[in-house]
């Protein structure tokens, strides 16, 4: 029954109006850089798209991302589309459990087989597959499974897009991001602790409307979210010009709002929509909360040094490895120099012997 | 001012024919290069060493330079000149030298007939680029390194290896030794002058210079006026009289330590505390500085040049000068040896305002003056006469400048560079000696006798 | 390890071994060489006043050479100042000084960094023309004279971009400028940027030659 009903007539079921559905294409359209013009394209290809159905995949993660999604202050058409229209299986919200959870899945996939779009979060242990299991299945298992039939794959946050914080150093787990394990499916990263949450259905939006996945950066996000670092778009941008940054979280530089790179902000080589699109239905992000950009969305931001060591000050080193390289060094030139004296002694007892 | 312009043009024609006499290298290829290297092993400082390793290469030195200005040949690079120690060092004694060699071509005996040109002819060792050198390299001293080098294998010039050779051999220069000095001091006692020479016991012992005996015997006859004027307990030595030393000019460093110790021995033989040289560039350092260095010890006595001991007379009251007047305009070309190399700048100027003459001081005057141009021996580099002439421009702009009539010199060289440098361009400024000028102007204690009658002018140019 | 990753962490580590050692190694390789002791009479005996003044008196040259001298001078002071400021006063620099050091002082405004920073490339360029086109500079350059031009140039060019975020992307940037200034570091000792540290000695050893015979120069 659900595959000949379109996305539009559920949204309406849902209680979502023609004008609440035409604001999310249009804001959904500015996100990802489209023109004003494509907002009725979009509006029509969500329209007439089929219900989309999505399989959702948690493995070592904190459920943060989840409730990043649904945690949102009032239901937004974004959060619809995802938790109440689309989402076939996804552990954490779904009404059944146990085999019959598992039985919704294998019937969504049966169903939708090469059509469905798989949604991971968290990362997946290699260490041993007794890490981390879903009904007694090891979730390199399940998503070697779910991904054969997937039409696409999202890895949303930064566990799943790149081991997060799984894969920090030691990394006990042994753990890896999806990328290392789906190989043949188109793959989009979503990263964030937790990503912005209308990235994710924004992603989705441009999968229903043009049947394919937005243009990735290098590390395979989404150009339109992840293209600018959060310091390229930080309101505090001006501070930073004209060098005037707050010394300690409480001085008078942090009252007046001055840039935080000394206190560590990672805002220059992190890519991400915050300071645009900001948190909590726009109401902030953390930069204008007063505290750094951790650069959440980066991989291995776990181990890129401390969140309040400024970015120009660098790891490693120390004064042991300076003080043992000095050492060294007078011990090579001295044997450099001493040599060139035997040298010099030879050719003045030549000289005297010539002048004998 | 008497220059006996006859004895100047066969001076001029001997010089003309020194190359032809020069012994012929017996070292072979391998010999010769081996030879420098050994050479600059021996030499090299860690003074040399840290200079070599801080050059950026800016080029400043060349605008320091005479024969660069003047030619506006790069060749000339002062710094250039020290390619082969340079490299030398940068590939077999630099701490880096393991880096350094994988870059840095190995001297090549091409390379030596090719820099002899550069260390010899187109460089008086007059270290006017060490003034200006921002990192502070010392490029004459090493200059002279390069001349040790270069000597050791039998490469420098036909004109200074002749030199060299003869007051190695015979003790003399230009033929002139032990003997033809007695001569002329029996010349200068018969024009009356009452001249001391081999004393048993004397405080000063008084050194001249070829260039003096044969040419300029109006200087040496207003020394000896001079130090009897001041009653000095002096006297001269037939063994030890030349201050000039080729060793030192050329580079061959057992000439240079004898023709050292024939002064020093003559020294000690009268118990000499002070000894004075000459008019005389180079003599000085190689006395004042180098001397003790070869003899191993510390000298027993002073070394003054005769401007800086006519200076100290001049300071303490015994030398009473008469005013000349301002109607007489002169300049001062400092000797590069002697106010650059030693520091003694100071007393010329001290006379010549003593002697209340119109004193013009140079542009570039004093420790940065510039070089004649023959100094350290280029004057008798035949091949190098048009060079020098080009780098004797430099010194007619200098003192056109100034306005002044003479150019008063305290350098034999240096008075025969200008000479021939004025003849060749034509110019007509005097040129006239230092301790001529002061002799000629000085307050005698007793009523003048008949004698002195050579040295009375007023230093007219000659 | 991203290519960031890689030259903040092991690359600049290991720059500064190499920077240390080589530079220790390149001064004590000095030190046994034979001295001379000499033995004539010094005019002055506190040669060790000749070669401290001669320090600082040549950061400027004497008045003769002021004329001749005066494209070396002025290029040389914007080059050597603009890096001075550019590397000592712009405050992320500071930041990673404290790191290292622990020590830290006030830094400049972005915009006069920006021009100081511009200003040295601009005198590096116009010395690069100079010795590819001065006669004397042409004729006594070497490869470790445009080399070591080329590793102090591109610290400030990618400097410049990363400051502007021009050409890539800006992580990727600072990776370019931090990999280049390693480079310049590992071979500072190596090359004639070790006259950064070369001139202190090399200067004294003449101004005290000139102290011991009475030269005031």
């Amino acid at each position: 029954m659900k595959k000949e009903t379109t996305l539009a007539e559920l949204l309406r079921q849902q209680g979502v109006s023609r004008r609440g559905f035409l604001k999310f294409c249009s804001i959904t359209a500015s996100l990802m850089a489209l023109p004003p013009s494509m907002v009725p394209a979009i509006a029509r290809a969500l329209e007439q798209a089929r219900r989309p159905s999505v399989i959702w995949l948690s493995f070592q993660e904190c459920t943060g991302c989840t409730e990043s999604m649904t945690r949102s202050h009032a239901p937004t058409v974004e959060n619809l589309i995802l938790t109440a229209v689309s989402l076939d299986y996804h552990h954490t919200l779904q009404a059944a459990s146990g085999s019959h959870a598992e039985e919704a899945r294998k019937v969504a996939m049966k169903e939708n087989w090469g059509k469905y779009l798989l949604v991971v979060d968290g990362s997946i242990p290699l260490g041993n597959p007794g890490f981390s299991t879903i009904a007694g299945i090891p979730n390199l298992e399940m998503l070697q499974e779910v991904a054969e039939g997937a039409a696409a794959v999202i890895a949303v946050g930064t566990c799943a897009a790149y081991g997060g914080l799984p894969h920090a150093a030691p990394n006990p787990t042994g753990a890896v991001p999806v990328s290392d394990i789906v190989k043949d499916k188109p793959l989009v990263n979503v990263p964030g602790c937790p990503p912005i949450p209308v990235v994710i259905t924004g992603v989705l939006a441009h999968f229903l409307t043009f049947g394919r996945l937005p243009e990735l950066d290098g590390l395979g996000r989404p150009l339109a979210f992840y293209g600018n670092s959060i310091h390229d778009r930080c309101y505090r941008r001006p501070f930073y010009e004209r060098g005037q940054f707050a010394e300690s979280f409480d001085d008078e530089g942090a009252r007046k709002g001055w840039c935080l790179y000394r206190l560590g902000c990672k805002g220059p080589i992190t890519y991400n929509a915050c300071a645009t699109t900001k948190w909590n239905d726009g109401t902030s992000f953390p930069i204008e909360s007063g505290h750094g950009c951790l650069g959440c969305s980066q991989p291995d931001f776990w181990d890129g040094g401390g969140f309040y060591e400024p970015l120009s000050r660098l790891p490693g080193g120390g004064t042991a490895g300076l003080a043992a390289a000095a050492g060294a060094g007078v011990a090579i030139g001295l044997g450099a120099s001493w040599l060139a004296r035997q040298r010099q002694l030879k050719a003045r007892g030549q000289a005297e012997e010539d002048s004998r | 001012m008497s220059v006996n312009m006859e004895n100047f043009q066969r001076f001029a024609e001997a010089v003309k024919q020194l190359g032809s006499e020069a012994p012929a290298c017996k070292l072979t290829d391998e010999e010769c290069l081996a030879a420098v290297k050994e050479t600059f092993a021996r030499r090299l400082t860690p003074a040399m060493a840290v200079q070599l390793e801080s050059c950026v290469h800016c080029g400043q030195c060349a605008e320091a330079c005479h024969y660069y200005v003047e030619t506006g040949d790069p060749k000339y690079t002062p710094i250039r000149k020290l390619d082969l120690l340079k490299r030398f060092y940068r590939r077999e004694m630099s701490p880096l030298r393991w880096l350094h060699r994988l870059y840095t071509r190995d001297i090549t005996l091409d390379d030596l007939s090719q820099w002899q040109e550069l260390v010899f002819d187109s460089c008086t060792e007059c270290a006017r680029c060490s003034m200006v050198c921002p990192m502070g390299i010392n490029i004459a001293e090493m200059v002279l390194v390069n001349r040790q080098a270069l000597a050791a294998a039998h490469l420098i010039p036909p004109e200074l290896r002749t030199m060299a050779q003869e007051q190695a051999d015979n003790a003399s220069l230009f033929g002139v030794g032990s003997e033809q000095f007695t001569q002329m001091v029996k010349q200068l006692e018969a024009q009356g002058l009452e001249v001391h020479l081999d004393r048993e016991q004397a405080d000063i012992l008084l050194l001249t210079s070829v260039v003096d005996i044969l040419l300029f015997n109006d200087v040496l006859a207003a020394s000896v006026k001079l130090l009897n004027l001041l009653e000095k307990s002096w006297t001269f030595s037939s063994e030890g009289f030349e201050a000039a030393n080729f060793g030192f000019l050329s580079g061959v460093e057992s000439v240079q330590k004898a023709a050292t110790e024939r002064v020093i021995r003559a020294a000690r033989a009268c118990g000499a505390k002070v000894v004075i040289v000459p008019e005389c560039g180079h003599a000085y350092p190689s006395l004042r500085w180098e001397a003790a260095n070869l003899e191993g010890e510390p000298l027993p006595f002073e070394v003054l040049a005769i401007s800086e001991f006519l200076g100290r007379e001049l300071k303490v009251g015994n030398l009473k000068l008469k005013k000349i007047g301002r109607q007489k305009k002169v300049s001062f070309h400092d000797p590069c040896k002697v106010s650059r190399h030693s520091g003694a700048d100071r007393d010329p100027r001290e006379l010549l305002r003593a002697l209340d003459v119109d004193f013009r001081e140079p542009e570039s005057g004093g420790i940065m003056n510039w070089c004649c141009g023959g100094g350290a021996g280029v004057f008798l580099i035949n091949r190098a006469a048009d060079l020098r002439q080009a780098a004797f421009r430099r010194k007619m702009k200098q003192f056109d400048a100034t306005g002044a009539d003479s150019v008063v010199l305290s350098c034999g060289s240096c008075r025969l560079n200008f000479m021939v440098g004025a003849q060749r361009a034509n110019w007509d400024k005097g040129i006239e000696s230092l301790v001529e000028l002061v002799a000629a102007n000085v307050v005698e204690k007793s009523p003048p006798a008949d004698r002195g009658s050579a040295i009375q002018t007023n230093g007219d140019p000659s | 390890m991203t290519l960031l990753e890689f030259a903040r962490g092991p690359a600049m580590s290991w720059a500064l071994i190499i920077l240390v050692a080589g530079l220790t190694w390149r001064l004590a390789g000095l030190l046994l060489l034979l001295r001379r002791r000499d033995l004539s009479r010094p005019r002055n005996t506190h040669t060790w006043w000749g070669g401290f003044r001669t320090i600082f008196t040549r950061f400027w040259p004497h008045r003769e050479f002021l004329r001749p001298t005066a494209f070396h001078l002025a290029m040389g002071y914007v080059l050597h100042i603009g890096l001075f400021v550019v590397v000592f006063l712009f405050v992320p620099h500071i930041l990673y000084f404290k790191g290292l050091l622990g020590i830290s002082w006030p830094g400049l405004p972005n915009k006069v960094v920006l021009l100081a920073g511009a200003l040295t490339l601009g005198a590096l360029v116009a010395f690069l023309v100079r010795r590819l086109t001065h006669p004397v500079m042409r004729t006594i350059s070497g490869w470790d004279d445009y080399f070591s031009w080329l590793v102090v140039t591109l610290p400030v060019v990618t400097g410049l971009m990363a400051f502007s975020h021009l050409g890539a992307r800006y992580e990727t940037l600072l990776a370019w400028h931090l990999l280049s200034v390693e480079l310049m570091l590992i071979w500072l000792p190596f090359g004639k940027l070790a006259h950064a540290v070369l001139f202190i000695p090399s200067r004294a050893q003449l101004g005290a030659w000139f102290q011991r015979r009475g030269v005031r120069a």
